[in-house]
Formats: C-alpha cells, structure tokens, sequence
C-alpha cells in the first residue's frame, strides 16, 4: 500500500483545492483518495489516475465550486456587487447622459479599431516572408555626383529601384555574404490563350528561377525548386489559373503566349495581398535570355528589380563599403553609376526611390491616420468627463449622503470608477459591432483585404480588456478624484455649486474638443481641395477622350500598322491618330543620351526618359512646341537623326533658353542627328513629381505597342464599338485592348484619393462625436439656467437674446480653439503637401472655412436644446418655486 | 407529492444512507449504489445530491475518524433525519398507492 499512496496526481489535487468549497474540500479529497487506493487495487495503476482525473473533472458542477461571494473575502464581494446595481441604476436612470456617453464612446472605440486594422495592416507589408529581416534589394543611381552619393542626401526618385541585369550575378561572385539572389522585370501585357479564349493579361512579369527562395509565396501546385528554370515556363497566380482552367489542375498543360509561343504551365502561386509587388504571371528568365542574350550583360539596360538574401549573420554594413570596390571589379564604363542597398522591411512604407515595382505605402499617412484615431478616442473620452462634470451637482448629493452614511473616500472613488468601466465595457460591446459593420465598408474604401483575425488573439483580447480598463479609468477619473472630494456640509446645507476647478476643467476640454475637430476638419479640406486640385491641373497636353488602343509590341499589329491608323483615321469620330512606345502615364524606359553642352562644346551624357513616337504623337496630344519643329515626312532623315526634348531636359544639359539647343549634336542608342525641337514641359508621370527630362525620338519600326486616338464623339460607346469592328476585320487574332489616358493618371492617384476618403470619414465621425458630448453640454446648462431664463422671459427678455446668452459661453470658447488649432493644422497639412510637386498654396479661406463648419454644425447642435429653452414657457420653470 | 420533494437519484442515495446505518461515507454510498444498482455514480454527482439532501435536512453529517489511506483526511457520516424518514416512507406509500390502482388487464396485458 505504501508504494502506491504517494502518488496521486498532485495537480489536479490543486486544481481541485482551487475550485472546491473550502467546507467541502476535506472531506471530499478524503473520498477522492479512498477511491484511489481501492481503484489501484481493483483495476490498476493506470486506469485508477484516469478515472481520479475524470471524478475531479465531473466534480467541477455547482454546488461544489466555491460560490463567488467567497467565505472570507465576503464584504468585498458585497461591495462590488453593490457598485455594480448602483452603477446600473445611476445608468438606467439618467437615459440621455448614457446614451451620449455611450454612443460617442462606441464610436470613438470602434474608429480606433478600425483604424489600427488599418495601420496594422499597413505595417505588415512583406512581413510574412520568414527571410524578412535578411532580406534586401539594389536600388541604382544614375547620375551626376560622380562616385559615392549618399543617398539618404538625395531627393525622392533621383534613384531607382529600377536596374541593369548583371549587377545580380556580379554581386553573387564578388560578395561571400550574398545568399541568394533573384531579379525580375518590369511587368508588360501579354496575350495569353487557352482552349480558344484569349485575353491580355497584365502583370506578367520575367523572374528567376530563385524567386521561391527569396519570396515565401505559397506554391499551391508545382515544384518551386524546378517552375522557373526551363525556357518556355510559366507560372500562374491563383486567380489567373481560376480564369483559364476552372478546377482543372493548369501544371502540365500547355498555353500559348502572344498568339505563336507554347508556354507550358509549371506552376500555381499565391501571393498575399500584403506584398510591395504585385503580378499575374511569372514567365521563366531564361525564356527572357534566349530571345535577347546582349541584355544580360548590359549595364546600361535598366529592365530589372534585384531582390537578395544575406547569409545568416552577415552584416549589410559591410556589403555597403565594398559597393566601390564591387563596381571597379565589374563595371567601370559609367563613372556615375552607382549602387545601394535598401531593406525588404523599407520597400513598401519608407522607400523614396523612383520607379517602383509596385504601388507604395506612405509613413506619413500612417501617423496621421494614427493621429485621429488617438484624436477621436480622446474627443469621446473628454466627452465623457465633460458629461461628469456637468452632472456632479446632481451626483454631489448622492456623495455627501454616501460620505454621512460612513463610506470612505476610496469607496467612493472606487464606485465612480467602477461605473465609468462599466459604461466603457458596454461602449466597446457596441464598438465590436460597429467594427464588423464598418469592416467591409473600410476594405471596399481602401481597396485592400484587412485580415481581422489578428484582432482575436489571446494577446490582443487580453490588451483590449486593459485598454478598456484603462479608458474607463481616464474617462472616469474626473468624477471619482474630484466629486469623492465633496464635504457633505456645504453640499447638504444647500449652498453647493459646481466647483470653479470643475468649470475650468470642463472649459479647457471643450476648448480641446473644438481645436481636435478644426483640425480634422481642416486636413480633410486641405486633402480635398488638393486631390481636386491634381484632377484639375493642366497636364500640358491633351487627355479628354484619348483613348489607348494597347497591342503589347504584337509583330503582327506591327506590320500593318500604317493601314490601321488609315482606317482609324477615316473614322469620323476620330480627330486624329498616332502609334507609339507608350502613353502618358505609362511606363518609360531612361536612355543614355548625349548632347553637346553648350559651354565646352563635348558631347555630356545624362539619362532622360525616352518615349518612341510618330510625327503625329504631339498633334493628337495638342502639345506644344516651344522652339523649333516636330517630326515631319517633309524630312525624310528624321526616323534617323532628329531628337526632340523637353524643356526639363533642355534645361539638363545646361540649356535654359530651349532656342539654343536646337541644332545641337545628339547620340543616343547608337544614333546620331541633330536635335529639331523643344516641347513644352507636360506632366507624363504624376503629379505627385516634377516634369522629369524627356526625349522624344521618331522610332516606329521597332518597340511601339501603343495607337493613340484622339476621340470627338457624342455617343462614345458606340464609337468604340465601331473602332473595335475595324480592329476585328484588321487583327482578327488579338482583342481590342483599351484604356483611356485620364484613367492612366487617375490610377496614380488613386491611393491618395482612398487616403482622402478614409480621413475625411474619420474625421467627420470625430467631430460627430464632438458634437453629441457638446449637445450633452447644452442640455446640461440650460437645464441649469431654466429658472433664469424663465424670469427673464417674464421680464421681456426676446428669444433671440436668449438663444444668444446660452451660446455665448461656447462662442468664446470656440474662439479660442481657432487660434490654438489653426498655426497647428497649417503646419501639419503644409508637411502633407510638401510630398507634391505640384500643389494648392494653404490660404486663408480654407482654415476660415472649417472653422465656419464646426461652428455652423456646433451651433445647429446646440440651438436643439437653446432654442426649444428659449421658446419654453416661463410658467413651467417657474412654476415650482 | 408537496411537501417531500424527492428526485430518483435522490431517493436511492437517501434509501442506501438507510442501508448502510452508521457507515454511510461518500466512498461507502458510492460503492453501494455501484453495487446494488449496477449502476455508475461519480463523486461529484453524489455530492451534490448528498448536499441537495441535506439542505432539504433529511439528512445531517458529522465528521468522522481520520485513516491513513485517506491520506488523513477525516470521513464524513451522513445519517438520516426523522424528514429523511419521512421522506422515505412518503415516497414508497404514493408508489404503492399508484401500484395498486393499476387495474390487473394492464399488467396482464404486459405479460403477453
């Protein structure tokens, strides 16, 4: 027996001290333990420790369990109970004070949850590939500075993410450190056919076959190891496999590509929407490497992103200084090309390069979206203290009998805070609602899939609960430090006011509410009135109804390219046609360019833009010629030897009066001529940028991809449904793939205009929420001035004079909120707005009119209780006295 | 029914309290109900009833001696009350009654 006795589970035996009624326990564990010993006995070691957990498990039932008023600790068990029914009570009994608690509180909370969805998922962009931290990418200079810029020195986009081919295997060789190393190219349509449908798809990128490695997107079918090695592969995105094969598994099966190549499928991806790029399709490089082998050893052929991974426990540091000696061991043509790394972690929120591969992220958004939430909570939670203030005259009684009675100022204190995280505790119950509700309402506004899930784990729960706690006990401790304080003499004699210090208090925090709410208001005007401004401004060349007919370089199109712009022409909705490179808006290539400098007379290389165009691309796009002429048939030499410029790239090469640099000796690409004309700046990138330097060259044998139509037309889709008639009857093989050039740039606005949304939303709930506690506010100070309106009323006084005298108190408070918020609100949205190059002057009128709004919307709320006092008839205040 | 409110497992525990005068201990019921009835009961389930009981005061408990295999933990002894009693004796006249009313076809009838 003794070998057995000592050993029962001495866990579950605390677990079960933990749970038991202590009058029970004794006796219990005495049964528990007889049973043991006779269970090892009868049926064995084993079995007698299952069936002791199971007995102390089935004993976990009411009636055993320690009852929650306790044994010992019975009076404070008491005594919260009766906070909690006095809390209720006071809740129940005061129905508007409540519910303006209540609702400004839920939907403070829930704009602050949402908005940390937001921001969380902003923040976590790229995080899920478990090389995060290791991993990084080369960002290129090409530029004036000669050897080592520093580029934290250097403006946003003089350097690009964009890059050569061989500066990946190079920096594979030359640095130990390196682990692996993957490139892809810039994203270009293709036409992609399978079983008879056709489409163009965007997006489709050229990647290396390391693109697995680097990258952790989820392989849903294929051999990351092997998908992208062969010529002639491609693998697919989820949702494009979705749109050829249905549920048909694509892996092996074979789709054309651009009407003639077989690609065969190797492989399903999927990639989180939290990534820096995006794609459709990853054709294999070495597809890439067959067709055009020159470019793989080409430094000055900037077609490619290079993404690496270091060696675990190399530093970066070091790679850093070797990028001299790195450059003079593999490249030393171009004294002004020069390398640098950036952090995956920076790609998406921090990075200021130019030519990024995919749409970024702003870190300024994310404080300013971080501000207004911590904005609202704390307009709710001033609301909530104000509405204390306000009613400690009425508390005040219950207090002093409380404090007569015999209860201690800590009880007090306790009692008033207990109330205000009840009222909280509710507040977020219908804040959780609001989230879900307001949840798809966000994702559909920001145009990106916010997980919610991470908001349910035990860690996060576990915050909530103390944030909760914690937002009671700010809201709540103006009551519960202030009105314990009351002497129960001065308050029961009679003669007790609301204290001057509770006056101060509740004044300076109106005065904090309105200064948050112009604010707000004021960025969300600023914001406004700039988008509008950006939409507005002249672009510099024509984009109403310019419609791009896209052919992705098709060899096909190519060839009858002249008879398709005939027919085009011969339209009569069209005013005139071109055939380019691409359009504005679009993508360009840089191209190193020489021209004579107009001081030694050699021929100085820079690396404008190029665009590839026709001599009737500045006529449809109605640009301007400053100086000199545009491409001509006249000239029959000018497909060879004629250049034109922008006047930024004029300026470039050292040329500030666009007349003297025509005639000038170019080389570029391998041509030479003259330059024959300056076209006047237009902005063919973003607004967000200044006019970058451009060139135009006359080039339509190769490397066009694009007709350009300028539209005149009344019923527009039936004009398009004409013109893709023509383009059927001509190319019969590739679908009639279009855009327009406003929607171009529009894209690029896009985020700034979800941006704008999101704050103007939040802060219109903000200064909702303002308002309800001002209402409150109102309520209250008429409700306290009854009497004296109604004697005043009996003495003469109009209603008008009434309204007046209630709205003063807050006019002068308004005011003072103008001159705090106003300098502050001016510097903060002038900051936004220095990320534009082009952008509206910060003048007084907008300032001056959300201020107007807040007061206007301030004084609509209060006139609800000051008006309806003011009207009231004297005999019902009165009649009491 | 009224004044004696007895549930089915109530009646038993209460009935073998009976049984087993001046040793009935929750191992010990447990035991004998295990054996009598052929039936399961767990600790907890009999606990309650046993608490349920003597909140009714049909029952009342002293401790008892302490024993070394229950790591010394003393034995508590139910005993019944004179309601207990009553309780009891209540419950078997009401079945009986019932039983007697059942006309002689019915149960006839069963057999067949």
């Amino acid at each position: 027996m003794n070998t057995s006795h000592s050993n029962p589970p001495k866990l579950l035996l605390r677990f079960f001290k933990w749970f038991c009624d202590p009058r029970l326990h004794k006796y219990l564990e005495g049964d528990l333990l007889e049973l043991y010993e006779y269970n090892i006995e009868k049926q064995g070691l084993k079995k007698a420790k299952w069936k002791f957990s199971w007995e102390v498990f089935k004993l976990f039932r009411p009636g055993i369990i320690k009852s929650f008023e306790g044994t010992q600790r019975l009076n404070n068990y008491g005594m919260i109970k009766n906070y909690y029914k006095v809390s209720m009570r006071s809740i129940l009994r005061n129905k508007t004070f409540s519910f303006l608690n209540i609702s400004g509180l839920s939907v403070g909370i829930a704009s602050c949850i949402l908005i940390l969805i937001y921001v969380n998922n902003e923040l976590s962009y790229d995080t899920y590939n478990s090389n995060y931290e290791n991993t990084y990418r080369v960002i290129h200079y090409y530029g004036e500075q000669g050897a080592e810029p520093n580029f934290s020195s250097l403006p946003t986009n003089e350097y690009q993410v964009w890059g050569n081919a061989p500066a990946a295997p190079s920096m594979q060789s030359f640095f130990p450190e390196v682990h692996q190393v993957f490139r892809f190219t810039s994203d270009s349509p293709w036409l992609i056919s399978y079983n008879g449908i056709t489409f163009s798809e965007t997006g489709i990128l050229f990647a290396d076959s390391t693109a697995f490695d680097v990258f952790d997107w989820k392989m849903l079918a294929g051999d990351p190891k092997t998908a992208l090695v062969r010529p002639n592969t491609v693998v697919l995105t989820k949702e494009l496999a979705k749109k050829y094969f249905g549920d048909e598994n694509p892996v092996g099966k074979t789709i054309i590509m651009d009407t003639e190549d077989p690609f065969e499928v190797t492989g399903v991806v999927e990639v989180p929407s939290n990534s820096h790029f995006f794609f459709n399709g990853l054709i294999s490089m070495s597809t890439f490497k067959n067709r055009r082998p020159g470019i793989f050893d080409s430094w000055g052929y900037v077609d490619f992103y290079t993404y690496f991974t270091l060696k675990p426990g190399a530093s970066i540091d070091i790679l850093k200084q070797k990028v001299p000696e790195f450059l003079e061991a593999n490249y030393t043509d171009d004294q002004n090309y020069y390398i640098d790394f950036e952090p995956l972690s920076d790609a998406y929120l921090h990075s200021e390069a130019g030519r990024q591969p995919g749409a970024i992220g702003s870190i300024g958004n994310i404080y300013i979206f971080t501000s207004v939430a911590i904005f609202i909570l704390l307009i709710a939670c001033i609301n909530f203290m104000n509405l204390s203030t306000a009613r400690s005259v009425e508390r005040a009684k219950e207090v002093a009998i409380r404090k007569t009675i015999g209860s201690q100022r800590s009880a007090l204190i306790y009692q008033f805070l207990v109330e205000a995280i009840i009222i909280t505790l509710i507040a977020s119950l219908f804040a959780a609602v609001l989230v879900f509700a307001g949840h798809s309402l966000l994702e559909t506004i920001s145009g990106k899939t916010l997980p919610i899930n991470w908001l349910f784990s035990i860690q996060n729960v576990l915050l909530g609960l103390a944030a909760v706690l914690f937002i009671g006990v700010v809201a709540g401790s103006y009551p519960a430090f202030v009105l314990s304080t009351f002497r129960p003499i001065t308050v029961l004699k009679g003669s007790f006011k609301a204290s001057s210090s509770g006056i101060w208090l509740r004044k300076s925090l109106v005065v904090l509410q309105f200064s948050l709410s112009i604010i707000l208001l004021a960025g969300a005007a600023v914001v406004s009135s700039q988008l509008d401004f950006l939409q507005k401004y002249n672009m510099g060349f024509d984009s109403d109804q310019m419609l791009v007919v896209d052919f992705g370089y098709d060899g096909l199109v190519q060839q009858k390219r002249e008879y398709i712009k005939q027919r085009f022409n011969n339209h009569k909705d069209v005013e005139m046609a071109s055939v380019s490179r691409a359009a504005p808006g679009d993508f360009f290539p840089n191209a190193g360019t020489g021209i004579t400098d107009p001081i030694s007379g050699e021929i100085v290389y820079k690396g404008p833009a190029i665009y590839e165009v026709d001599e009737d691309f500045i006529p449809t796009y109605k640009m301007n010629i400053v100086a000199g002429r545009n491409f001509s048939d006249d000239f029959p030499l000018d497909s060879a030897n004629a250049l034109i410029l922008n006047e930024s790239a004029a300026k470039l090469y050292g040329y500030s009066n666009p007349e003297d640099i025509i005639g000038k000796s170019f080389e570029q690409w391998g041509r030479e001529g003259k330059v024959v004309g300056v076209v006047k700046d237009f902005n063919y990138v973003s607004l967000h940028e200044e006019v970058e330097p451009l060139s135009l060259r006359f080039g339509t044998r190769y490397n066009v991809s694009v007709f350009s139509l300028k539209i005149n037309s009344q019923d527009f889709s039936k004009t398009l449904a004409e013109l893709e008639s023509i383009w059927q009857e001509i190319i019969p093989h590739r679908p009639f793939d279009t855009r327009f050039v406003d929607q171009n740039f529009n894209a690029q606005y896009e985020s700034d205009e979800r941006f704008g949304m999101i704050f103007s939303i939040f802060s219109g709930l903000a200064i909702f929420v303002a308002c309800l506690g001002l209402f409150g506010l109102t309520i209250y100070s008429t409700a306290q001035r009854n009497k004296e309106i109604g004697v005043r009323k009996v003495l003469g006084a109009t209603t008008t004079r009434i309204v007046a005298l209630l709205s003063k108190d807050f006019l002068t408070l308004f005011i003072i909120s103008l001159i705090i918020s106003i300098p502050l609100s001016w510097y903060v949205m002038n900051s936004w707005l220095d990320g534009f190059a082009y952008r509206i002057s910060l003048g007084f009128e907008i300032f001056a009119t959300s201020a107007l709004i807040t007061l206007l919307v301030a004084f609509i709320t209060m006139s609800f209780k000051t008006v309806s006092a003011a009207l009231s008839n004297p005999i019902d205040s009165l009649r009491d006295e | 029914m009224g004044k004696y409110q007895l549930g089915e497992f109530e009646e038993i525990v209460l009935l073998t309290v009976g049984v087993l005068f001046g040793d009935a201990y929750g191992v010990s019921i447990k035991l004998a109900i295990e054996e009598k009835l052929n039936r399961k009961v767990s600790v907890g389930a009999l606990q309650s009833a046993l608490k349920r009981l003597e909140e009714k005061s049909y029952l009342t408990s002293k401790e008892g001696e302490s024993t070394s295999e229950r790591g010394g933990r003393p034995k508590l002894y139910f005993t019944l009350t004179a309601a207990g009693r009553d309780a009891i004796e209540h419950a078997r006249e009401v079945r009986n009654e019932l039983y007697n009313e059942i006309p002689k076809i019915a149960l006839d009838l069963k057999m067949v």
